[in-house]
Order: C-alpha cells, then structure tokens, then sequence
C-alpha cells in the first residue's frame, strides 16, 4: 500500500503562484477559492539586511484528519494511502469540517453549497501522475510521493534533509513536510 | 479525467504548441477536438520547462476563448475614441487600407507609413520583408528597451552577443537587473539547481527581489548608477590582477589603454554615486572574476536606464572579455547566427530596401548603433566572418520617440499612417502624454490585435488577430540563435481572426509585391525555412511532430578558428567601430538620466529615486489584466515604498499613493516593504483597466496607473549609442492620494 505525501522545499520556492493558478484553472474552481495559498514571509529585517521566505500552504493530508471526525455524514473521508477527501454527493454543506481543520485548508464552494478541497489531484494520481501544482513547478519546490517506498524521491529527500511539519502539536499528524531555508 | 473532461476520449488529438506569453516560451500540449482546446499542459519533452508552466502558462486556452476577444475586423463610424464601430469584411478592410496606403505613399513617399509590433506575439520578418518592399525604414519595436542596444554594443566589441549561457559549466553569475525569480522560470530553475553544486549567484538590482532572496550576494545599486559600478569593477579586476592574462594576450587588443582609462574608477569612487560600499562593489568583482567560468546574464535593466544605458553595456562587455569568459565552457557564448535553416534576417527582403529610404529612417541621425548607419557596418562585418547577419527587424529600427514625435510636428517629414500589431503603446511606450499624442493625431492607425487596448481604441480600422494556440511557430531568439524551436498551429483561428503574416501577405498582393510571398500560410513559409535542415520530413507539421527542436553540436572557443567578427578580428577592447560611428571607444561614467549632482534644484522638488520594475508575476508588460483567473494574484497595481519613508509621508500598506515625475503622476496602492532603499520607489508598469470602457477620454484608465506616464523620452535623457529612453533612475515624489476613491 501507498501512503502519498508532499514536501515543499522552501529554499527553492520563489513565490509564483504557479501552482495556486494551475489548481484553480484545473480543477474549475470559483476565483475566491484557493486550495494552495502561498504565503510570502517577509522582506524581514532592515535594508539592506533582508530575507524572505515562501510558504505553500495546502491540505496536509493528516494522518489524524479532525475534518473527518468532525463529519456528521461522512462525507469526509481519508482513503487507505492516506488522501483526505471529500464525497461531494454525501456533502451538505453544513462547514463543521471548516471549523475543525486547524489549517485552514477546507473551502465552502457557494456556487455548489459543498464543502470541497485539495484531494492531493487523485484522480491524477490514480493514473500515475502526479499532482497538477506538482507538475507546473518550475522550480520543482514540491516533491510528491509515496512515503512508504524507501526509494522514491520524497522519502529519500526526507531522509536526508531536516523537515518540520505545521502545527505538529495538535497531533494531526500532517504528512505535508517542509524543508525550510 | 481533468475538470469534467475526459481526454482519453475518441477523437482527441494532442498538439506541440508554444506558450507566447513571455519569451521563455515554454512548450505545451494541446488537447483538442473538433477545433476546441480542452486543456494545456507545459510538455515534458520540451527542453526549456520540462513539463512546468508559469501562471499564465496555464491559461492558454482561457485566452484563447476568452468573450472580450476581438474576433472581426472593424471600422471606425464614429469620432476617433468614441468605441463606435462597424463590422466589415476581410475583403474590404484590406482594400480599403491598401488603397489609402497607396495614396499616402504617393502623397508623402513610402516613410510616412510606420509599423508597430508586440514582442514576439508576431512573425516580425514578415512585418519587415512588407515594410523594405513597400520602401519604409520605419519599423519599430519596444527594441530599444528590450537588449537591442545590449546586443549591439557586444557585437560591436567581440562580434556577436554572448546571450547563450553554459550555466551547467558555470560557477559564478551576474544577473545585472536581471529577476529572473518573476519573470524567467525556467532560467530559475536552473540557477537553483545549479546553486546546490556550488554556483554563486550575485544580483545587482535596487529592489530585493525573488531572485536576490536566494543568492550569495546582492548589490542594491542607486537605480540608474550602472555605469559607476561597471567602471569600478573593471578597475577592479584590472588593478588588482584579477583577469585572464592569457585570453587578453592572444585575443584582445587594447589593454594598455584600458587599464590606464579606468585608473580613476575605483569603488571609493563609484560608492557615493551608487550608494553601495566600495568593499561591496570590490567584493563582487572578486567573487566573479575569481570563479571562472563565469556568466552576466543579460537582462533588460540597462536597456531601459536611458542616457548611461550604452557606457555600462559598453563595460559590462568589458568584464567579460578581461576575464576570458567568452565561448570557453561554462561561460558566455558567442554561438553566432544559425549556419543551417534559412534565419529571420534571410526572410526580411532588407537588400530591396533602397539606400536614400534607410537613410531616412527616423533617428538614425542620433541613434546610430541601431538603426541603419551602425546596424549595416557591424552586419558587413558579422557577414565577412560568420556568413550571417543578426536580424534587421530589431536590431536595426526607426526609434520610437522619434516616430511619435514625428506624427505629431511633421518634423523631419510627416509620418501619416501608422499600423500597430499586438502592441499597446500607450501603456507600454516611454513618456504616455507624447504617445497619445501622436496616436490622436496621426491620419491613418491600423490595429490588429486580440483585445480592444487604449491603442486599438483609437484606430480607424481594428483586425483581429490570432493568438498563440492559432499560428504556427519557430522560436530563435529574435532571429540570433543557433538553434530552433519549432510549434504546431492547434486550431485554426477562431471566428475571423487571422495571423499577422495573413495580414501582410493579403496587403502585399494588393501592392503589387505577388511575386515575393509565395508561401500561402506560415506552415509553408517555416518549411522553407527549415528545409536546408535536410530532416526527412515532407511538411513543417511533420517536422514538429517528429523532430520539434533542432540543436547544432556546440563548438567552444570558435575564436580559434574564425577570429572575432570585430575590424582587427580580436576583442576590442578600445572599439573600432563605435569609435567609427563617433561613440567614445571605450566607456566613460555618465550619469544616471535625472539625478541629484546635475540638478538639485529638480531634486529638491522630487527628492526620491524612481525605477520602473521588470517582470512582475502574473502579468507580462500590459498584458492579461482581463484575465481574471490570475488577476485576483494582483489586482491593482503597487508601487514599492520604505517604511521609514511611509511613515514619514503618513502613508500606510495599501493606501493609493500619486507618483509624480516632471512628466506627470499616477496612482498605485503603496506596498510598503523594507525591500527598497528609503529613497527609492519602484512603480509597476503597463496598467490599465480594461473592465472600464475603452473609450475617450479615460480609453481604459490608460494614464492612471500606467507607469510609463512618468518616464522620459526626452533627448537628453536617451542613450546617444543605442536610443533608449529612462524607465529607471528618474527623480520623483510620492503623496497619499485623497477622498474614498483616491483621487
């Protein structure tokens, strides 16, 4: 079995939003409904002593998704290689998910009255491609992978480079890594 | 299944297409059936994104179908700008423009017509090749901006221009206003990976950009003081002993006087005048010169500071010649033009363009290393040695201030009819107020274009014209690489639109030019062109389909065999040629266009710096503010502005702030960011608005927030080498703006 995750290196993201645009324009979404913000830290410090990092956010696909318990009817689901998805048929909109997801990573669509997000692209996925803000990267910032084979890229990359994950104390487990500058 | 289409559907093709949004073109792949594109996806095979696009690579297709398209010929019915118009026919349209160019070419010679066109939306050579035979010099780009002057200014030194980089040999790079973190992707994929095997990355640019972010030293340079900083680092390298002995010995000539001409440059010199360190500057002449091969990557800032714009090309060349880092591996290449496909000068007819009309190409007077005088003794050199000249169109063009200059006095001859082609000078032309000017003014405007621009506001006759996914294309760096990309037309264009090279054509056989356009489409023109190639194709579109790229074997130090196409066949460091055209032979400091040594007064007035910045994600020059899939990225424009200065104006992020030169003022909401000098404010360029009507007098909010309202155009402010005009380096000041709407 798989179990699929994402690493964005964030010594090498430039702040694009390629992949913000390629996940919108792909998966039809409406113009205020963003799966993969990034977010642009800085420039901190005082000229001319400056830094400035990129944070892609997307969802972490946890291995503990609180959006999944939070679910009245079960809409909300992770499959067995670990993607956190949403059925949309059983959806009713009702955003409990919303309030429980502590990364901001679930989206009402208003035009269709569900609840949607980042599914990791699975249908790509499940015909061996990767990931549609994957494949636009220039930079190749985001690595996607199945943790579960020691040789593929993503788990030799963390394996050899130090990553830390977001919010790791709520113990949601995220299997989102960044490697950080 | 992708978006609720399935593409593995009967029926659907898959064609090698070409993003033009920018001029990495980036390959793409094309899903379509029945004549509609499903989706776009950058292709793998393709070498210069390997499957990545950008933002705007990824709306192709919502450019290609988006409703505010222009898909029919039109004709002005009411007053110029007035946005009445009338749908004609093809037919008529071009009858009707060939016989008032006929009319005005009897009335006032074929000079008065001149022609624009957008940066490589356009078959260029076929634009050219109509224009030499109809007899008119004044063709025109946004060349002057956009390293026409840099390539010549090279070519004049060494013989071409070195911008093919050997970055996987590399161990050093100058980007020298260069970022490509916003506007060159793929470049900067590869100076991240070049970066983890060791490559230092210096970057000189006033404003911290993405690209300064990631590299090992940055030198935020007064905007507009280049050649203070060019000049120190050659005195650098020369007076500590830090070039290439060998390589000036055996290839240069010159170097004697040069050493002793910039004896006085040194960095303590240079410090006050570009506000950096002297230790800075020295530093990073060290760090370049002393991690051979090294690379300066060109970019497009020098081409845009004006008056000093041609001294620093003129040195900046000079470093890379002192440290040998020309065609040796890992450094910068002088590939000279391709040897083996028919190139774009070869198609642009330029040999029937009679002498008195290149004499009365306008600006060649002052202007002379890119228009006829300079461009037609540096190509009789290039020929004698590399067989091949660089491209006419580009390299050798009546100079736009000129021009609009010209429409509007009459002076030195009365230019009447003007045809713009993917372009928006208004928006995207130095000093706005001369543009529009000329635009209100001139007899005859025809635009051909895929949106309904201020510029196209203010036609007589408006034509639509097909997108990148609706022609087919061959990518070779203007005209000047070795190499060539080749793309596949995907659809046929959509409703009415037509190529450029459709439109030249059908006007040319309406004046008598049938016998030299024997190529009915540009799939039989791009054969022609690559037929000498000897491919076992039958057709162009085979071509693309089998083969898609074509790459002659690199060959390093070509000097050893031809020599350098210069008149003593070395590098010049003290320059033949441009001594020839009464330029100085080697470069002298000239100062930043406005600056506040030669004027305090001004100063006093407007205390801060000005630079126009480059590329900015998602937009590209003026394009693509309709797109509203990539507008929500940015939807207005910002200018950049230092928190101590802010405050001191009361002025908060996000406020709209007025941005006034002696030219004018414009609005743009103040990013307050630590990324720019206190004195320095960096503007956005290009805006408009086109979800306001394009009609007089707002024509699209096209002088609110446009950048190039505050530039300058004036004479004193253009390079005497290569005619660029100051987008950089211009005095300012910044006010907040009043009342809820901010005006």
């Amino acid at each position: 079995m798989a179990r699929y995750a994402m690493v964005l290196d964030t010594r090498i993201c430039i702040g694009c939003h390629s992949c913000t645009v390629a996940c919108k324009i792909n998966n039809d979404l409406p113009v205020d409904m963003i799966y993969n913000p990034v977010t642009t830290i800085g420039p901190t410090g005082v000229y001319p002593n400056l830094h400035m990092t990129h944070i892609p956010l997307l969802c972490m696909h946890c291995d503990n998704p609180p959006c999944v318990d939070a679910c009245p009817t079960g809409a909300s689901q992770q499959r067995e290689d670990g993607i956190v998805w949403v059925e949309d048929e059983k959806c009713v909109g009702c955003k409990a998910c919303v309030m429980a997801c502590p990364y901001g990573a679930r989206h009402p669509n208003l035009e269709v009255g569900i609840v949607q997000k980042c599914n990791f692209c699975m249908d790509l996925v499940d015909a061996g491609e990767e990931p549609h803000c994957v494949k636009t990267c220039h930079q190749r910032a985001r690595i996607f992978g199945d943790l579960d084979d020691p040789n593929s890229e993503i788990s030799l990359l963390l394996n050899s480079e130090r990553s830390v994950r977001l919010l790791p104390e709520l113990g949601t487990e995220p299997y989102v890594f960044y490697i950080m500058d | 299944m992708i978006n609720g289409v399935n593409l593995n559907q009967d029926g659907v093709e898959i064609k090698k297409s070409v993003c033009y949004f920018c001029h990495n073109n980036c390959g793409l792949l094309a899903y379509v059936k029945d004549g509609q594109v499903l989706k776009v996806e950058g292709d793998d095979s393709y070498p210069v994104n390997q499957g990545a696009l950008c933002s705007r690579g990824n709306i192709n297709h919502l450019f290609l179908n988006h409703p505010n398209r222009l898909n029919h010929p039109l004709k002005r019915v009411g007053a110029r700008g007035a946005g009445e118009w009338e749908q004609i026919s093809w037919e008529q349209a071009l009858d009707e423009i060939a016989a008032k160019l006929s009319e005005l070419k009897d009335e006032f010679g074929a000079e008065t017509l001149a022609t624009a066109g957008g940066t490589l939306r356009t078959d260029d050579w076929a634009r050219r090749r109509f224009m030499n035979l109809f007899g008119s010099p004044n063709g025109f780009h946004n060349a002057h901006l956009c390293w026409i002057p840099t390539f010549m200014v090279e070519t004049a030194i060494y013989g071409w221009c070195p911008f093919e980089i050997d970055m996987g040999n590399s161990r050093c790079i100058v980007l020298w206003g260069q970022n490509p973190g916003a506007s060159s992707m793929p470049e900067m994929r590869h100076l991240s990976d070049a970066k983890k095997n060791g490559l230092k990355i210096i970057v000189i640019d006033p404003r911290f950009t993405e690209t300064a972010a990631k590299a090992d030293l940055w030198l935020p340079l007064r905007p507009g003081s280049d050649s203070a900083l060019a000049l120190a680092w050659l005195n650098v390298i020369i007076w500590e002993g830090l070039y290439d002995q060998q390589f000036i010995e055996n290839c240069c000539v010159g170097f004697d006087e040069l050493a002793q001409h910039v004896r006085e440059y040194t960095p303590e010199w240079a410090a006050p005048l570009t506000w950096l360190d002297p230790e800075l500057i020295r530093a990073g002449a060290r760090m370049y010169a002393t991690h051979k091969p090294g690379n300066i990557q060109w970019g497009t800032a020098v081409d845009q500071i004006g008056k000093p714009g041609g001294a620093t090309m003129h040195a900046r060349a000079l470093l890379r010649a002192l440290t040998g880092n020309l065609d040796a591996p890992g450094s910068d290449l002088l590939t000279g033009p391709a040897q083996d496909f028919i190139t774009d000068e070869e198609m642009e007819a330029n040999e029937w363009l009679p002498d008195e009309q290149k004499a009365k190409q306008l600006g060649s007077d002052k202007y002379k290393l890119t228009t006829w005088e300079g461009y037609g003794r540096i190509a009789e050199i290039t020929r004698s040695v590399w067989g091949k000249a660089p491209t006419a169109e580009w390299m050798c063009e009546a100079h736009p201030p000129t021009v609009f200059n010209a429409i509007i006095t009459g002076q030195p001859y009365p230019v009447k009819a003007l045809i713009t082609l993917a372009t928006n000078p208004i928006n995207s032309y130095g000093q706005t107020s001369q543009v529009i000017e000329a635009l209100r003014k001139v007899d005859f405007h025809v635009s051909m274009e895929y949106w309904m621009t201020p510029t196209a506001a203010l036609a007589d006759y408006v034509l639509p014209a097909a997108s990148t996914l609706e022609r087919p294309t061959i990518t070779s760096t203007y005209g000047c690489s070795d190499f060539l990309l080749a793309s596949q037309r995907v659809v046929q264009p959509l409703h009415e639109r037509r190529t450029d090279y459709a439109f030249w054509r059908e006007l040319a056989l309406r004046m008598g030019q049938e016998e030299m356009w024997p190529w009915e489409n540009l799939e039989e023109a791009n054969y022609y062109r690559i037929y000498p190639l000897q491919y076992d194709v039958n057709s162009y579109d085979e071509f693309v389909e089998r083969y898609r790229f074509h790459f002659p074997e690199r060959e390093y130090y070509k000097y050893g065999r031809l020599g350098f196409a210069t008149p003593s066949g070395r590098v010049e460091l003290v320059s033949n040629t441009l001594a020839e055209l009464g330029y100085p032979a080697m470069p002298t400091y000239v100062p930043p266009a406005e600056n506040e040594v030669d004027d305090p007064e001004l100063a006093q007035e407007y205390p801060l710096v000005l630079t126009s910045r480059g590329g900015i994600m998602p937009y590209h020059h003026s394009e693509h503010f309709q797109i509203k899939e990539i507008r929500f990225l940015s939807h207005e424009p910002h200018a950049q502005i230092n928190p101590e200065t802010a405050s001191k104006l009361g002025i908060q992020e996000g406020d709209w702030m007025w941005i006034e030169t002696k030219r004018g003022r414009i609005r743009q909401k103040a990013e307050v960011t630590q990324a720019v000098h206190p004195k320095v404010i960096a503007t956005e360029r290009g805006w408009w608005y086109p979800e306001r009507k394009a009609i007089e007098p707002d024509l699209a909010g096209c002088m609110e927030s446009n950048g190039n309202v505050l530039t300058s155009t004036a004479e004193e402010h253009c390079d005497p080498m290569g005619g660029s005009w100051a987008n950089r380096g211009l005095l300012c000041k910044v006010y907040k703006t009043n009342g809820k709407d901010g005006m």
